[in-house]
């Protein structure tokens, strides 16, 4: 079991975000996480995470529940899944390398040279050239962030990986070739990847399932054929967007 | 050198051809500090590649199969490996998943060119780059100047322009909301100075000359720039702040965009606000600072409240009480003028605000003391003391 969410509740103050959200992801595979504006993709996202609480419900990574876990065994957990924020959320203070140096850092007890091959390693995964290290995070373009940014999630062998609209800023060259190396790192790592998008050519292209939230449940669960052909006004006008321009 | 090359993590056989490397284990992240350990020389002395033979590996991830590249290809631990070695390697008998990862990262290792060594800069360049950043700051802020002139001559001839309302905020958070820190700061200075002339003093029981003292100094001196440092520290730095978060923002660049005029709109109505106010605090100041004054009188000294307000009347330092006024606006003015070009030079990053802001609290504590040197002899040698 990589990840669980079981009946998530989610109120602030009298407005109810989630009522109910459940589902499971039990193998490797790309799951997108798609819905209108204000349906809390990111509230759910940051529940995962431990960055938030819902009101009630349980959610479980890799089979532990995350509520009953101490901060130390929540950090265990932690090294295991990375992270990519919508815009990077790189440390703006560090450079490139130290920002992939950080994860290492705080999990790892490994000497600086085998730290720094590594570094190099991330930079080549994610399609980036060494000359990069040096650079300070506002000397990059969109672009290269969310590269740096995705180097930054993998530095820890994860098994799950978490995208916050990764393609969104990207032009559409950028965002397809971000797409083809997520769905190459999935296959070849043997990846999970979770990610919330409005992005039509991720979904068709790179996802193996597609979870629709509204009204604060789920509407459908599906791969991404079948959730098109859902009948539903939200699901209709969603994936018509683009045949109408 | 066969049985040498063997231990736990992995065995070599070697042939004719060349030989071939059998990794075996769970090569992975966190037993890379153990297969290190044996890894002291390299495995190939010559400069013919090893075959890697995967089939006996339990478990492998891209760090695992950075480290095999990397001895198999004549690597001494973690580097030193060179990339068209790699590149030549051949794989052999890796499990389906294992091959994928081996293959995704010689591919990429392949692919990147080895990164140069960077050099660094020596002494006498960060001399020259750090007197350059000197000389563009000063550049930028006479521009900066210069436009504020310019924004200033043009409200003469469309005085409507200017931002009442927006003046009237700043107003209200540069001068009322700090009375309560000026009053303070200044009443604790006057204990203290007042304290320090009574300790003196006393001496040659010339006691009612502590309220000529402490009078004379608030009013001249330390109301004015003790009020300056703390409005530097409290305002000239949230000007930064606010300006350089909205520029990050984009909100300079849509005020523009909607016909607004950022110097008109923010610059102005803060610089105007700052100079209105530093006087009035600087009066506060004043009073406040002799009031200190005139606790430690009477508890130390055994001056009075109506001694020490009849001397104040009869020996009141109007020279002095004006100059300290007339300081007030012109540090005001550096003050702001500082704090609106450090928000508006802000870059678009988070740290540039927090480095901005420092810059400004220090320049503009560094121009209060400047200026208040230069009033000080210039004052001085035209008599005015």
């Amino acid at each position: 079991m990589i990840l669980e969410v079981e009946n998530i509740v989610t109120r602030f103050r009298k407005q109810t975000v989630h009522d109910g959200v459940s589902f499971v992801v039990e193998k490797p595979s790309v799951i997108a996480l798609i819905g209108g504006s204000g349906t809390g993709k990111s509230v759910l996202l940051r529940e995962i995470l431990g960055l938030l609480r819902p009101t009630s419900g349980k959610i479980s990574l890799f089979g532990q529940d995350i509520k009953t876990l101490s901060e130390d065994e929540l950090n265990a957990i932690r090294a295991r899944y990375g992270v990519l924020f919508q815009d990077g959320a790189l440390f703006s203070a560090l450079t490139v390398e130290e920002n992939i140096r950080v994860p290492f850092e705080e999990h790892m007890m490994l000497s600086p040279e085998v730290v720094s091959s590594l570094i190099e390693l991330r930079l080549a995964l994610a399609g980036l050239a060494p000359e990069t290290k040096q650079k300070m995070p506002s000397e990059l373009s969109g672009g290269m962030r969310k590269r740096v940014a995705l180097a930054r999630s993998l530095a820890l062998e994860p098994e799950l990986l978490f995208l916050d609209e990764p393609t969104s800023g990207l032009d559409p060259i950028n965002a397809r070739s971000f797409d083809h190396l997520i769905r190459t790192l999935c296959d070849s790592l043997g990846l999970t990847v979770f990610l919330i998008t409005h992005d039509l050519d991720t979904l068709h292209g790179i996802t193996d399932r597609v979870i629709a939230l509204a009204d604060g449940k789920v509407l459908i669960d599906g791969p991404p054929r079948e959730v098109e052909r859902f009948n539903h006004p939200w699901i209709k006008s969603y994936f018509s967007s683009r045949a109408a321009t | 050198m066969a049985e040498s090359a063997s231990c736990d993590w992995w065995y070599i056989k070697r042939s004719p051809a060349g030989g071939t490397l059998y990794p075996r284990g769970a090569w992975q992240l966190r037993n890379i500090t153990q297969i290190l350990r044996f890894a002291k020389e390299p495995l190939t002395t010559s400069h013919n590649p090893l075959k890697i033979d995967g089939s006996e590996l339990s478990a492998l991830d891209t760090a695992g199969a950075m480290l095999m590249f990397e001895l198999a290809a004549g690597g001494k631990g973690i580097e030193g490996a060179e990339p068209n070695l790699v590149c030549a390697l051949e794989l052999n008998g890796f499990r389906e998943n294992h091959a994928h990862i081996a293959s995704l990262v010689k591919e990429r290792w392949c692919a990147h060119e080895p990164s140069k060594p960077v050099r660094g800069y020596s002494q006498v360049e960060k001399i020259g780059q750090e007197t350059f950043a000197i000389a563009k700051g000063m550049q930028d802020l006479v521009a900066f100047i210069g436009e504020t002139l310019v924004a200033l001559f043009s409200l003469i001839f469309k005085p409507k322009r200017f931002r009442v309302r927006e003046f009237f905020v700043q107003l209200e958070a540069v001068c009322v909301d700090a009375i309560p820190i000026v009053c303070l700061v200044t009443a604790l200075i006057g204990v203290v100075i007042a304290y320090l002339f009574a300790m003196q003093l006393v001496k040659y029981g010339a006691n009612i000359f502590v309220v000529d003292g402490v009078v004379l100094a608030m009013a001249r001196e330390l109301s004015p720039i003790i009020v300056a440092i703390t409005l530097a520290g409290r305002s000239g730095s949230a000007f930064t702040a606010q300006i350089g978060t909205m520029k990050i923002n984009q909100e300079i660049d849509a005020m523009q965009t909607s016909g607004l005029s950022p110097m008109q709109v923010l610059v102005l109505p803060r610089i105007a606000a700052l100079i209105v106010a530093l006087p009035i605090l600087t009066f506060v100041g004043d009073i406040v600072g002799s009031l200190g004054g005139l606790f430690v009188s009477k508890w130390y000294v055994g001056i009075g409240a109506s001694a020490f307000f009849d001397r104040v009347q009869a020996n009141f330092p109007y020279k002095s009480f004006y100059l300290g006024l007339l300081k007030a606006p012109v540090f005001a003015a550096f003050i702001a003028v500082i704090g609106c070009q450090m928000g508006l030079a802000v870059e678009n990053n988070a740290r540039s605000v927090g480095l901005n802001t420092t810059s400004t609290v220090v320049q503009s504590i560094v121009w209060i003391i400047i200026l208040d040197a230069l009033f000080a002899v210039l004052f001085a040698n035209a008599g005015y003391y």
